[in-house]
C-alpha cells in the first residue's frame, strides 16, 4: 500500500528540526519505506509504501507518531502532537436516526445528523487531498477523504433527507441484489456482503467498499449522517474483490482498521465539518461498539532478544525504544512484559514481534555482519544433477549451441498431446500461456521460427516437462532438448553430438535403433531403457529430446584404468560389399564374433554400396603373427559370404 | 687427425645445400674419403700409439657425422622458411564452434559457485506445487491479502483435501518447509539450502515477466541470528557486484519471516550518490527475514532450539542490477531472440 502526504501537513503533527529528507531516510531506516521525497513548491511530498501488516501508518497521524518515537534514535529531537478532538457542540434539535446493526459485521459503529452548507473545501484541503492523489469534490466528500488520510480510519456520508424513515439497517446482501454505486456503475452482488438498508428496505451502502449513488451527498444536500462503521475484514475483502472495487477505503478496512480510531475520526471530523461546511449537530451521537477488542500483552526475555539479533542489546535499551514506539511496559527478571495498544493489536502477537520492533529502532545498521560457522557443513556429492547439467550445458556450448530458455506453458497451438491430458492453467494471463507442455521441441522450433533470418541454427534447452499424476501433483522431468537448422542437415551430426555427450558422461551402454513413434530418426537406449528419441523433421531440421533425470542415474565421474598394451596391434581396413539393408552395427557385432583378437571394428568410409572397416587384432600377451591374422581374415570373408553374401573388395 | 676433423666441420658450416652436404660426406667419409684413408693408415702404427689414435679417429667420425645430421635438419627445417609464403595476418583465424549459454544459466552458476564456498546445498523442489507449501506452511492464513502479493497461477486440478490448490510455484520459499521436513529425520538439524528454481507469476510487462527464476538461502541451527543473515548478505554482493557495492537491510513485512527485511544494495551506477536509476543512491535487491516461528513449527523444529534466516531474491534482479546489463525491457530474456542471445 503507497500513501503519499505533503510534509507541512504531516507537521501538524510532529515538531522536530529535521529535514523532510532526513525524516525520509531515518523512517526508511527504521520503519516505512519512504520510496521519494520530491520538493514541491516550498512544501514536500513523500510516497510513503507501507507494509500490509502496518495499517495504522495509513496516514498522517501514524506516521507522525512513528517519526516522534525512530528520529531520537538518532539523536534527533521529536514530538508528537497528537490530533485535537475537543468535544463537539450537542443541539437541542433532536433529528431522528434509527440504526440497527449486526454486531457479526460491524464491530463498531458512529454516526451523527449534520446540517451542512455544500462548497468548495479550502484550498489547503484541496491541495493536500490532490498530493495524496485524491479528488476534491466538495466540502463534505472532502472531509470524507481528509479525516481519513489524517486519522486512519474510513468514514463516510450520506443524504440524510434519501433516507426513508431515517432507518438504518445493517445486513448482509443476498445472491443477485443489484446495486449501483456512487460512480455510477451497477453491480449484481454475490450475496453475503455488508449492505445497510433504509426504512424501505432499499440498499443504500456497501459498507466499507463504496457508497451508493440513490443517498449520495449532492449539491442540493442541507443535512448528512456522517457515518463511520469499523467492518469485518474478510466480507470487505471479499466484496472489493469480487466486485473489483479497489477503493483506499475497501484497501485499508480489509487490513484491518484500530476500532478505537473511529471515535477519533468522529470528533475530527465533526470538528472540520464545523469549520469548514457551517456544520451543526442535528441529532445525539450514536456510537455502538460490540466488538471492542480485548487487551493483550507480549512478554519477552532478554535473552531471546539477544538469541536473535545475535549482540547483547542492554534491557533498558529495549525498554526505551518500546516506550516511545507507544508501548507500556514492566519488567520482571530479565523478561519485559509489553501492553500492546489498539493500533498494533492484529501485528503483535508473539515474542518475536517484539525483537523486530527493538531491533529495527536500535538500527540494523548498528548490528555486525558476521558469517554462518562453516564446521557444520552437509557432505554432498559433487557430481550430483546440477553438476551434469553444467556439464552438459558447457560441451554443447562449445560445440556451438546456443542456450534457449523458452516459457514452460505454451498455447493450445504449441500443446502435444491430448488436450484432456493436459495440465491446464486456471487463471490464465494470455492465450500464449495456457497449457504446461510436455515436450520442449515445440517451443525450440517456435525459436526457429522467429529466427527466421538465420540460415543455420543451433540451439539447446535443459527444462522441465510435465504430465499430469492422478490426484498428485503432476510428475516434473528434467529433459534435454536441441534443435540444429541447416542446409542438408545430417542426422548422424546429431547423433554425434548425444555419442559425445554419453561418452563424456562415462555412459558407455547406449544404442540407437529405428524410431517407434512414426517419422524418421532413432530411439536412443542406455543399458535398454529408452531416454529419448531424434527426430529428423525435414530437408533442414533435426531435433532430439532426452529424459535428461535418467541420464543423471547413468552418468558417472568413476574411471577405470587399463594397463596400456606391450605388443603392437596389427591394423587393417577391410571394405565389404554387402547389401544397404543389413545395418552397420549387425557387420560390426559378426566380425567381432570371428576371433577374440579382433579388439575394435569402426566403420571408416561407406561408398555406394561399399563399406570400409577398420579393424584392429591384438593380443596382449604376445606378439601377433601375420599367420594368424590372415586366417583370421579368410574366416571374416567366408562368414560374410555364406551369411550376407557379401564380397570383399 | 684433427686437421681432418676441422677442415671436414668448416666445409659441413659453409655448405649452401643438401646435395653440397652428401659431396662433402664422400669426400670425409666415402671408401676413398680422407678420414677412411687416414682410419686405414693406423695399423702401420705403434702398438701403443695405436689404441689412441683409433679412439681420437672415431671422436673424430662421430662429430662429423653429428655436424652433417644437424646440418640436414637445419636445412629442412629452413626448407619449409624458405616456401615462406606471404601470410597476411589479419585474415580471420580458423575457429571451433562457440555457443552461448543464457543470462540466466551465467548469473545462476555464479550464485551457485558464491554460496557453494560458504557451504551452501543446493537442492531443486517442486515447481507445480501445492498451496500448501507455498503459503499455508509458510504461516498465510486462508483469504490473506498477503497473498495476492504473489499473483499465483492456480491449475485446474481438483484440490487436495489436506494440500490445498495445485499453483504453480510464485517464489522459492515453497521450498523452506520441504528442506526442514527433509532435515528433521538428522539428529542434528544443521540447514544450509540454496534452492534456485523457476517461479511463476501472473504479471507481465517490461519489468515483470510470468516465467523468473529465483534463488532462496534458509539457514537453520543454534544461535543463527539477525548478524549471520548481515554477514552472508555482505559477503554475496561484495562477491557478486564486486567490493565497491554494500548492502543494507530495512524493516520489512512478509508472513514467514519475524523480522522482515528489504534489503538494498549501493546503486552500481552512481556508487550510492544517488541517481535517476535509483532510489537516492540504492536499488532494492529483495526480501529476507528470520524464519517465524509457525514455519519451523511446520517444519517440524522446535523454535525455542532453533532458529533461522531464510532470503529470497530475483534471478533475473540481480542480473540487471550488475553493471553493464541494464536491459531495458526484462521479457526480452525470454524473447530468445539470436540477436540477444548471442551477445553473451
Amino acid at each position: 500500500m503507497n500513501i503519499k502526504i505533503l510534509d507541512s501537513w504531516l507537521r501538524d503533527f510532529l515538531i522536530t528540526k529535521a529535514t523532510a529528507l532526513e525524516i525520509a531516510e531515518k523512517l526508511s531506516l527504521t520503519s516505512v519505506s519512504i520510496e521519494r521525497v520530491e520538493p514541491l513548491g516550498k512544501d514536500w511530498v513523500y510516497d510513503i509504501e507501507v507494509t500490509t501488516n502496518r495499517p495504522d501508518l495509513m496516514s498522517v497521524v501514524g506516521i507522525a507518531r512513528e517519526a516522534s518515537a525512530v528520529l531520537p534514535q538518532f539523536g534527533i529531537n521529536a514530538k508528537f502532537i497528537a490530533p485535537k478532538l475537543p468535544t463537539p457542540k450537542t443541539s437541542n434539535e433532536k433529528a431522528s436516526l434509527t440504526i440497527h446493526n449486526d454486531k457479526l459485521l460491524v464491530h463498531r459503529l458512529c454516526a451523527v445528523v449534520m446540517e451542512v452548507r455544500i462548497k468548495p473545501s479550502p484550498k489547503y484541503i484541496q491541495e493536500r487531498l490532490e498530493t495524496s492523489n485524491i479528488r476534491s469534490l466538495n466540502n463534505v466528500i472532502d472531509v470524507t477523504n481528509y479525516v481519513m488520510r489524517t486519522i486512519g480510519h474510513p468514514t463516510h456520508v450520506f443524504d440524510y433527507d434519501r433516507i426513508a424513515n431515517h432507518t438504518i439497517i445493517v445486513q448482509e446482501s443476498k445472491k443477485g441484489e443489484q446495486i449501483t454505486t456512487l460512480d455510477n456503475k451497477t453491480y449484481t452482488l454475490e450475496g453475503g456482503d455488508i449492505i445497510a438498508v433504509d426504512g424501505d428496505k432499499n440498499i443504500i451502502d456497501l459498507l466499507g467498499v463504496m457508497g451508493l449513488k440513490n443517498t449520495v451527498v449532492t449539491n442540493d444536500t442541507k443535512r448528512i449522517i456522517f457515518f463511520i462503521d469499523n467492518n469485518d475484514t474478510a466480507k470487505i475483502r471479499k466484496t472489493s474483490m469480487g466486485l473489483s472495487i479497489r477503493t483506499d477505503a475497501a484497501i485499508l478496512n480489509e487490513k484491518g482498521v484500530d476500532p478505537q480510531l473511529a471515535y477519533d475520526a468522529l470528533y475530527y471530523g465533526i470538528n472540520l465539518l464545523e469549520k469548514i461546511a457551517d456544520g451543526k449537530i442535528a441529532s445525539d451521537i450514536t456510537d455502538m461498539y460490540p466488538g471492542k477488542p480485548k487487551p493483550t500483552t507480549v512478554s519477552v526475555s532478554q535473552e531471546t532478544i539477544n538469541k536473535v539479533i545475535g549482540i547483547n542489546i542492554p534491557l533498558k535499551t529495549s525498554i526505551t525504544i518500546l516506550e516511545d514506539l507507544g508501548f507500556t511496559t514492566s519488567v520482571k527478571q530479565n523478561t519485559i512484559t509489553v501492553n500492546i495498544p489498539s493500533h498494533r493489536l492484529s501485528d503483535i502477537t508473539i515474542e518475536e514481534d517484539i525483537v523486530e520492533e527493538v531491533a529495527r529502532v536500535y538500527g540494523y545498521q548498528n548490528i555486525p555482519s558476521i558469517l554462518p560457522s562453516q564446521n557444520t557443513m552437509r557432505i554432498t556429492k559433487r557430481n550430483n544433477a546440477f553438476y551434469w547439467e553444467s556439464v552438459v550445458k558447457s560441451a554443447l556450448k562449445y560445440w556451438g549451441f546456443t542456450e534457449t530458455y523458452t516459457y514452460s506453458f505454451v498455447s493450445e497451438e504449441l500443446f502435444e498431446g491430448t488436450i484432456t491430458d493436459a495440465i491446464e492453467i486456471q487463471n490464465q494471463l494470455s492465450s500464449d500461456w495456457v497449457y504446461m507442455r510436455r515436450t520442449l521441441i515445440p517451443s525450440l522450433l517456435q525459436v526457429l521460427r522467429e529466427n527466421k533470418t538465420f540460415e543455420t541454427i543451433k540451439i539447446f534447452e535443459l527444462a522441465n516437462v510435465y504430465e499430469k499424476n492422478g490426484k498428485d501433483l503432476p510428475t516434473q522431468t528434467s529433459t534435454l532438448a536441441g534443435v540444429v537448422k541447416k542446409k542438408n542437415v545430417s542426422f548422424f551430426e546429431v547423433k554425434g553430438i548425444i555419442e559425445q555427450l554419453f561418452l563424456d558422461l562415462g555412459i558407455q551402454k547406449f544404442k540407437f535403433s529405428k524410431r517407434t513413434a512414426g517419422g524418421n530418426g532413432a530411439d536412443v537406449y542406455i543399458e535398454n531403457v529408452k531416454i529419448g528419441e531424434i527426430e529428423i523433421l525435414d530437408e533442414e531440421i533435426v531435433d532430439f529430446e532426452l529424459d535428461f533425470s535418467m541420464i543423471g542415474k547413468y552418468a558417472t565421474t568413476k574411471k577405470v584404468y587399463r594397463p596400456i598394451a606391450k605388443y603392437p596391434p596389427i591394423i587393417e581396413d577391410m571394405s565389404l560389399v554387402i547389401s544397404a539393408d543389413i545395418q552397420t552395427d549387425k557387420i560390426i557385432e559378426e566380425i567381432k564374433k570371428q576371433s577374440k583378437l579382433i579388439v575394435s571394428v569402426t566403420l571408416l568410409d561407406i561408398y555406394q554400396n561399399t563399406r570400409t572397416f577398420h579393424i584392429i587384432y591384438q593380443d596382449k600377451q604376445r606378439n601377433l603373427t601375420g599367420k594368424e591374422v590372415g586366417e583370421i581374415r579368410e574366416k571374416i570373408i567366408k562368414t560374410f559370404k555364406s551369411k550376407f553374401k557379401a564380397e570383399i573388395r | 687427425m684433427i686437421g681432418i676433423k676441422n677442415a671436414a666441420i668448416s666445409f659441413v658450416l659453409e655448405a649452401q645445400n643438401q646435395a653440397e652436404l652428401e659431396e662433402i660426406k664422400l669426400q670425409f667419409l666415402g671408401r676413398s674419403g680422407q678420414l677412411t684413408l687416414a682410419l686405414k693408415e693406423i695399423p702401420k702404427l705403434s702398438l701403443e700409439n695405436r689404441a689412441e689414435v683409433g679412439k681420437l679417429a672415431n671422436e673424430v667420425k662421430n662429430t662429423i657425422e653429428e655436424t652433417i645430421e644437424q646440418k640436414i635438419s637445419e636445412f629442412k627445417t629452413q626448407k619449409s622458411k624458405v616456401t615462406k609464403e606471404k601470410i597476411d595476418v589479419t585474415n580471420p583465424g580458423i575457429r571451433p564452434p562457440l555457443g552461448h549459454l543464457h543470462l540466466i544459466t551465467q548469473a545462476i552458476s555464479e550464485i551457485t559457485d558464491i554460496f557453494s564456498r560458504i557451504g551452501f546445498t543446493r537442492v531443486a523442489y517442486p515447481e507445480i506445487e501445492w498451496d500448501y507449501y507455498a503459503f499455508t506452511a509458510l504461516n498465510f492464513p486462508e483469504n490473506h491479502p498477503a497473498r495476492d502479493d504473489w499473483e499465483t497461477f492456480f491449475i485446474n486440478q481438483a484440490p487436495d483435501p489436506k494440500k490445498g490448490q495445485v499453483i504453480l510455484t510464485p517464489h522459492t520459499s515453497s521450498g523452506q518447509v520441504r528442506e526442514m521436513l527433509s532435515q528433521v529425520a538428522h539428529d542434528k538439524i544443521n540447514i544450509k539450502m540454496l534452492n534456485i528454481a523457476k517461479c511463476y507469476r501472473r504479471q507481465s510487462d517490461v519489468s515483470h515477466t510470468p516465467m523468473f527464476h529465483q534463488f532462496e538461502g534458509l539457514v537453520i541451527g543454534e544461535n543463527i541470528s539477525i548478524t549471520h543473515l548481515k554477514g552472508t548478505l555482505d559477503y554475496f554482493v561484495k562477491s557478486y557486484f564486486g567490493e565497491k557495492r554494500t548492502s543494507r537491510i530495512r524493516p520489512y513485512h512478509f508472513q514467514f519471516t519475524e523480522p522482515s527485511f528489504e534489503v538494498d544494495v549501493t546503486c552500481g551506477v552512481c556508487l550510492g550518490q544517488g541517481c535517476k536509476l535509483c532510489k537516492a543512491g540504492w536499488l532494492e535487491m529483495g526480501g529476507a527475514g528470520m524464519v517465524h516461528p509457525n514455519v519451523l513449527k511446520y517444519g517440524g523444529i522446535d523454535s525455542k532450539k532453533f532458529t533461522g534466516f531464510a532470503f529470497g531474491w530475483g534471478v533475473e534482479r540481480v542480473l540487471m542490477m550488475k553493471e553493464g546489463i541494464e536491459i531495458d525491457d526484462l521479457r526480452l530474456l525470454y524473447s530468445n531472440k539470436l540477436e540477444f542471445l548471442e551477445q553473451f
